[in-house]
């Protein structure tokens, strides 16, 4: 179940990212400026930076929370030989991967600026996608016979 | 129980991580808005002749603002604290409030508005031209034509047309933001918002009330500030 712990770790770095970059996003971190390197402001401060009437940032905590959890959950002994916690993980990191291409299209083509912050929570989440394909694939060949529920 | 010995040196990387972005966290929410204070390094001399000024000559204190209008956090300011800096401190003849041009690389449509406000500036209505740019900021911002919305604001503030379109065709004010940007460089600003109080750079922009508490002690250290030469 080594691929549920990497979930783990990756997930929750993640959350921690997403609620900083919420945090900054309700304006209670860090300096307000603009700089050469300071894309993130742009693309924090951006009318794309809210989606549904909240921080998008908001909505990578609850993901990355969701993934936590069935990760964690997924690695106690009584879910540990099961195949749903590896499938939701797959399900879960699928949307955010889709969420972010979105994200990562706004910030190309509409908003003009890459936020090197968003860029890593996208690197964690497909990290995520493709620890848990090849975990689901490994559990699939491990299983073979088994039905492993 | 082999399998919660297995489990602990994952619990322990879990927690480090944990620790490690909480640390960080918190040390983020420490530089808060709330906190600011003024530099202790240097001062460096305010504009001189540079920038459009708002108020009196002979006030005792100069809120000088190195700004980008296509800057969304000098969008903020604009649109927060300054009105109540020009209603309560510049119109009382506290403040001597000065706007410094100094549009970044990094955004592309900055120019066209820092170029329409120096040619409202020709005609006396910079600060007017000011407020719209900012308050409307996303409009040109997004807009393919962003020298066309600028020309829209001009005609609302009753500008003479004939006389601002010749100014931007021939990019008379130019001159005037690449002066004032090269002062922002000398004295080594590096974002914007930046802004000075009587030559002292602030940490962060001030919200009002931050402003206020600064502005008071001042006005009481020093009853007028005469406007250094430029360096």
């Amino acid at each position: 179940m080594r691929h549920r712990m990497a979930v783990a770790v990756l997930a929750l770095a993640g959350l921690l990212l997403s609620l900083y970059l919420t945090l900054h996003r309700l304006g209670l971190t860090g300096p307000l400026t603009c700089g050469a390197d300071n894309s993130c402001d742009k693309v924090q401060s951006s009318v794309y930076a809210d989606f549904l009437g909240l921080p998008v940032a908001a909505f990578g905590v609850g993901g990355y929370l969701a993934l936590l959890v069935v990760a964690l959950v997924g690695l106690q002994p009584r879910y540990v030989q099961r195949r749903a916690p590896t499938l939701l993980l797959v399900g879960l990191s699928a949307l955010g991967v889709g969420f972010t291409a979105y994200l990562k299209y706004l910030e190309i083509f509409k908003i003009g600026a890459i936020c090197r912050w968003c860029l890593v929570s996208a690197i964690l989440i497909t990290a995520i996608l493709i620890v848990s394909g090849a975990g689901m694939r490994g559990q699939s060949a491990e299983g073979g016979g088994q039905s492993g529920g | 129980m082999s399998g919660s010995r297995s489990l602990t040196p994952f619990y322990i990387v879990l927690a480090t991580v944990a620790v490690a972005g909480g640390v960080f966290i918190a040390l983020q929410l420490g530089k808060g808005p709330q906190r600011l204070a003024l530099s202790t390094v240097g001062m460096p001399p305010v504009a001189g002749e540079r920038g459009v000024v708002m108020g009196s000559d002979s006030a005792p204190v100069e809120v000088l603002e190195f700004s980008d209008f296509e800057c969304p956090y000098c969008a903020r300011f604009a649109v927060l604290t300054l009105p109540d800096v020009k209603n309560r401190m510049v119109a009382s003849g506290q403040v001597r409030l000065r706007f410094v041009h100094f549009p970044l690389d990094i955004h592309a449509q900055g120019p066209h508005a820092h170029l329409a406000a120096a040619c409202a500036n020709e005609q006396g209505r910079f600060w007017a031209m000011h407020d719209l740019l900012f308050e409307n900021q996303d409009e040109w911002v997004r807009s393919r034509r962003p020298d066309r919305v600028a020309e829209g604001y001009a005609e609302r503030l009753g500008l003479d047309m004939g006389r601002f379109r010749s100014c931007v065709r021939e990019q008379r004010g130019w001159s005037q933001v690449l002066a004032d940007r090269a002062l922002g460089e000398s004295l080594r600003v590096g974002g914007t918002p930046t802004v000075f109080v009587n030559g002292r750079q602030l940490s962060d922009p001030p919200s009002f009330d931050q402003l206020r508490r600064i502005v008071d002690s001042l006005a009481q250290l020093a009853p007028a500030a005469p406007a250094p030469a430029r360096r």
